[in-house]
């Protein structure tokens, strides 16, 4: 590994001037630096016209060398790196998979066993607090950690003997950043998310299940070319991202207003494309971008293909009211027999102050006769 | 002064009905929207909602968790001496038990019930008005509050008779209608005494006085007293027992009818056989079955309006019975005031006011409204069927110096018998 | 804590405990009234009770009772009338009508209905919260209801302002992060669940008490109530 620019690395792999510059302006609009900041994130071609920010990230590419990111999994699924893969934005995702080059990842590198980790001990030596950490999935701390170890050390311990050198953790997922599905009530492993246990460290948060692939490249992409983290709120996520509620920016919004309601799946309303919330959509409570990035190159996104938000990008989503349950209702409803018993024990000392209310009475009674 | 004892009727008497009325007022005070001494005085302490203020401190303070707490913290303090004076003032001056505050709650709170209560408590703890408790006193002992005692009744009888010429049986035996009246009527408006004669004797009916249930009038219920009121009810019902009559008719008096139609029954036996009824439910009566006869138009001059009475109209019910009749002889004459009805504005002399001194200033401005409503119809006669209001309207038409006619139902339909 | 947690808490342990305290504390109030005895009432009535107690609660419901000239008083205050009819209307329209409180009653009682559209929701309860403003005021500046008002009463009108308040912001998204208003609306939902039982407010219960009652009283007398 050399002094190499990022720029000459993909000169390299054939990449013309013209396409490279086309990269950056995909990059742009993926850090949301240009308004509107993320529509077009897979099809570069006018942000071409934005050349003052394009500039500038030609200019960070052209002069920096590349970041070595090191990528652990946990309790996760690898839906998240499954999504990043998958991504139809592929200039992206080759630049962060390919030239910004991930040193370490179970699932992706094609090597295995201790000839992997022994490369992921000498990157951690070599770029020392320089390298980026990446974690997907919820850290268990439950008895010792033993709900997941690999090659016979505890998550925990791979994740502080990671996070040591690193410049910056990002957590992608909810798993890795809230505890995710891991955490759900009654989170037997005591799952935790990253930013519970590292406190020492930078650390961004791109929850969602799985995290939008374009959000989590934007973001490790900001790190890597501005060498600083973008901007985040009170859940260390990036508010670019995630400053809007997929409410805010909803485009079933108007009938929301309007009060026109699905009121099932199969009803005039669903047809018809209006509001899902009475169908259990948490979009009002739920910041993230996929009203406007979407899936799949800005093809769809849940709420516009008629499922409700589950929510996923919040912190115990799993665990915020039923999935189809309105979110204006309550999470649960008391068990009967909690009612009854309030009612009883109500009812019961009512009785109790009732009778000693008419013994005064008759004291009363009795005292006005004499 | 014996607080305590106001305190045991309160709590005596509190039972689910005044208790759940008293949890549903939110103190909005839309009450004193209806009552005229509130109106017309603007003193805040006469709305209904604070006149049944001391019978809820009562009711929370021996009652309530809250209650309890509020008189630990000092939110809410033991009723005192000073209370009962202030509400003594609020309930017997400044309120005719009219009841028309219950037609505006928003909760349809009986208001005027509640206020009796309060009344109650502190007769019992002897915080009545002086003039009041004189009278009652008058009437334990002469039978009459009025001064109308066994000789003073029997010479205004013999006068009557004498002078209107009407034959007035009395103490007859086998009688089927007991006719009972009111001091009032004897001592100030005797020609009523006559008209009821007239009309009961051209309605053929079979009827008396009694020389020992006299007197229709009870103060004892005025005071809120349930052995007083219970005394006086007594003497009259006895009698009508003892007579074996079938209906017990009173006259032209309200707050009577009250005690003995509504109240009686829930503090003594009554049997079933004995109907008991006010002259002008007797009226409506005669005229819808024909008994008698009236001229009809006989009283069709100038304008002609009728007040209805708190106690013989919304409380009574006999609402229709007075259009009936002032239709036949007041045709065209005949103007209703704005509210009438039960909706009606009470005279202010009611519930016994009239009989305190000290409270002729409000009583006075009350009336005011109501000589506002009687102007507003342009009227020149106005009609009642409740010879205490029309002590109120004959007292105000002199203090006010008003150029009205007031006249009684039954001595208009005396005197529109037809021949 | 952050925000999502903190509203997973108030609409999750806190609102069923508040739930299960109001419904034990409604029973309470209901047991302890109803225990006190009720004398029966044994004059025979002119009229008829039962249409009596009819005719008052089609009047009582019928909005009447907030219609200054049909009540045929003195209409002196009328804002007092129209005031407390707009907030009682606003306020069952969005507790009842609006669709996100619908939703709550439905998983509580298993079964849901038609809503109103929010506009129209929304428009009732910004006239409901106005009435409110404007009954403070009144309580503040009239002489009989500042007689009326003491500690008590000025914190019935906040607990149930709060929820109102809040709700309205919430609905409209304005000033401040969605579930930081939803987590103090069901903060203050809750706090106001407990208070219920304790103070007046639990009047909506007694209503059913003394309209019943006026209607007897004016039905047996055979009077329209």
């Amino acid at each position: 590994m050399s002094e190499e620019t990022i720029y000459q690395r993909l000169e390299k792999n054939g990449v013309s001037r013209r396409d490279f510059l086309k990269l950056c302006g995909t990059l742009v609009g993926a850090m949301g630096l240009t308004v509107p900041p993320l529509e077009s994130s897979g099809l570069p071609g006018h942000l071409l016209t934005e050349d003052q920010t394009i500039r500038k990230v030609a200019q960070a590419l052209e002069s920096k060398a590349r970041i070595p990111v090191i990528w652990l999994e946990f309790q996760d699924c690898a839906g998240c790196s499954e999504a990043l893969t998958r991504s139809q934005s592929p200039t992206l995702i080759d630049l962060v998979l390919n030239t910004i080059s991930v040193e370490y990842h179970e699932t992706l590198t094609a090597a295995a066993g201790h000839q992997t980790e022994e490369n992921k001990q000498s990157i951690m030596k070599q770029y020392a607090g320089q390298y980026v950490l990446v974690v997907e999935g919820s850290i268990p701390m439950a008895l010792g950690g033993a709900y997941c170890t690999i090659g016979g050390r505890s998550a925990i311990d791979i994740l502080e003997e990671a996070a040591a050198g690193a410049a910056a953790i990002i957590s992608t997922g909810n798993c890795a950043a809230f505890g995710g599905l891991p955490k759900a009530n009654p989170n037997p492993t005591d799952a935790k998310g990253v930013w519970e246990l590292i406190t020492d460290k930078p650390v961004v948060n791109i929850p969602g299940c799985p995290a939008i692939p374009e959000v989590f490249t934007g973001t490790l992409a900001h790190f890597v070319i501005f060498g600083a983290l973008p901007e985040l709120d009170d859940l260390n996520r990036p508010v670019t991202f995630y400053g809007k509620t997929i409410h805010d920016r909803c485009l079933r919004r108007p009938f929301y207003e309007a009060g026109k309601f699905a009121n099932t799946f199969d009803d005039e309303g669903a047809k018809q494309g209006w509001c899902l919330y009475k169908l259990g959509c948490k979009g009002p409570t739920t910041h993230n971008a996929c009203a406007t990035i979407k899936w799949d190159a800005g093809l769809s996104f849940p709420v516009q293909s008629g499922h409700p938000c589950l929510g996923c990008s919040e912190p115990d989503f799993w665990d915020g009211g039923g999935f189809y349950q309105g979110q204006s209702a309550p999470l649960n409803r008391p068990a009967a027999t909690a009612v009854g018993a309030a009612i009883g024990a109500g009812a019961v000392v009512g009785a109790a102050m009732a009778a000693n209310n008419s013994a005064q009475k008759k004291r009363a009674a009795q005292a006005s006769e004499e | 002064m014996q607080t305590q004892k106001a305190m045991n009727t309160f709590v005596k008497e509190t039972g689910g009905w005044v208790a759940s009325q008293l949890e549903a007022c939110t103190r909005c005070g839309m009450c004193a929207e209806a009552c005229h001494f509130y109106q017309a005085t603007g003193v805040p302490e006469y709305a209904p909602v604070w006149k049944v203020e001391l019978l809820r401190r009562a009711y929370e303070q021996r009652f309530t968790v809250s209650g309890k707490v509020k008189l630990a913290i000092g939110i809410d303090s033991e009723i005192s001496d000073e209370d009962l004076l202030n509400w003594s003032s609020y309930v017997y001056h400044a309120c005719t038990v009219c009841n028309k505050c219950s037609m505006v709650c928003p909760m349809g709170i009986d208001l005027g019930t509640l206020i009796h209560d309060v009344r109650s408590g502190l007769a019992e703890a002897g915080v009545v008005p002086a003039d009041l408790a004189a009278a009652v006193q008058k009437q334990i002992e002469e039978g009459s509050p009025l001064g109308m005692t066994d000789e003073v009744y029997a010479d205004r009888l013999e006068w009557v008779t004498d002078d209107w010429e009407v034959d007035i049986p009395i103490d007859k035996e086998g009688a089927e209608t007991l006719v009972v009246l009111s001091s009032i009527e004897v001592m100030k408006f005797p020609q009523n005494i006559a008209a009821v004669a007239e009309v009961l004797n051209a309605a053929g009916e079979n009827w008396t006085l009694s020389t020992k249930a006299r007197e229709v009038v009870n103060f004892g219920f005025y005071e809120g007293s349930h052995s007083h009121t219970t005394l006086f009810l007594k003497r009259i019902l006895d009698q009508a027992m003892a007579m074996g009559v079938k209906r017990l008719v009173v006259t032209e008096c309200g707050h009577a009818y009250d005690a003995l139609r509504w109240t009686a029954y829930n503090l003594m036996e009554i049997p079933d056989s004995l109907e008991i009824t006010h002259i002008t439910g007797l009226l409506g009566e005669y005229v819808s079955s024909g008994r008698i006869k009236l001229k009809a138009g006989a009283f069709n001059e100038g304008k002609i309006t009728f007040h209805d009475a708190c106690k013989i109209q919304r409380k009574g019910g006999h609402i229709n019975e007075p259009r009936q009749i002032l239709n036949i002889l007041s045709p065209d004459a005949f103007v209703e005031m704005t509210p009438n009805r039960e909706e009606a504005i009470c005279c202010g002399g009611g519930g016994g006011v009239i009989a305190i001194k000290d409270a002729d200033p409000i009583r006075y401005a009350a009336f005011e409204l109501k000589i506002d409503q009687v102007k507003k119809t342009g009227a020149d006669t106005v009609v009642m069927s409740c010879s205490n209001c029309r002590l109120q309207f004959t007292d105000g038409k002199e203090h006010f110096n008003l150029d009205w006619k007031i006249n009684g139902l039954t001595q208009m339909v005396a005197d529109a018998l037809a021949d | 804590m952050n925000w999502t947690t903190f509203l997973h808490f108030t609409r999750g342990p806190l609102f069923q405990v508040s739930l299960l305290i109001f419904v034990g504390g409604m029973a309470y109030r209901l047991v302890r009234v109803v225990l006190l005895g009720w004398k029966g009432d044994k004059a025979p009535a002119k009229g008829s009770k039962l249409a009596g107690v009819a005719k008052t609660y089609l009047k009582g419901f019928l909005i009447f009772p907030f219609i200054p000239w049909v009540k045929r008083t003195f209409n002196r205050n009328p804002i007092m009338y129209l005031a407390g009819g707009l907030f009682h209307l606003g306020l069952f329209a969005a507790i009842l009508l609006g669709t996100p409180h619908m939703l709550v009653w439905k998983s509580l009682l298993g079964f849901g209905w038609p809503t109103l559209p929010l506009p129209i929701v929304d428009w009732l309860a910004a006239a409901s919260i106005a009435a409110m403003i404007a009954l403070l005021f009144y309580r503040r500046t009239n002489s009989l209801l500042k007689l009326l008002t003491g500690p008590a009463e000025t914190l019935n009108w906040l607990l149930v302002f709060l929820p109102m308040v809040t709700g309205y912001i919430m609905t409209h998204h304005l000033f401040f992060q969605y579930e930081v208003l939803f987590s103090l609306h069901m903060l203050s939902v809750d706090v106001l669940l407990i208070w219920i039982p304790l103070s007046r407010i639990s009047h909506f219960m007694f209503y059913f008490f003394s309209r019943t009652i006026h209607g007897v009283e004016f039905g047996k007398r055979g009077v329209t109530p």
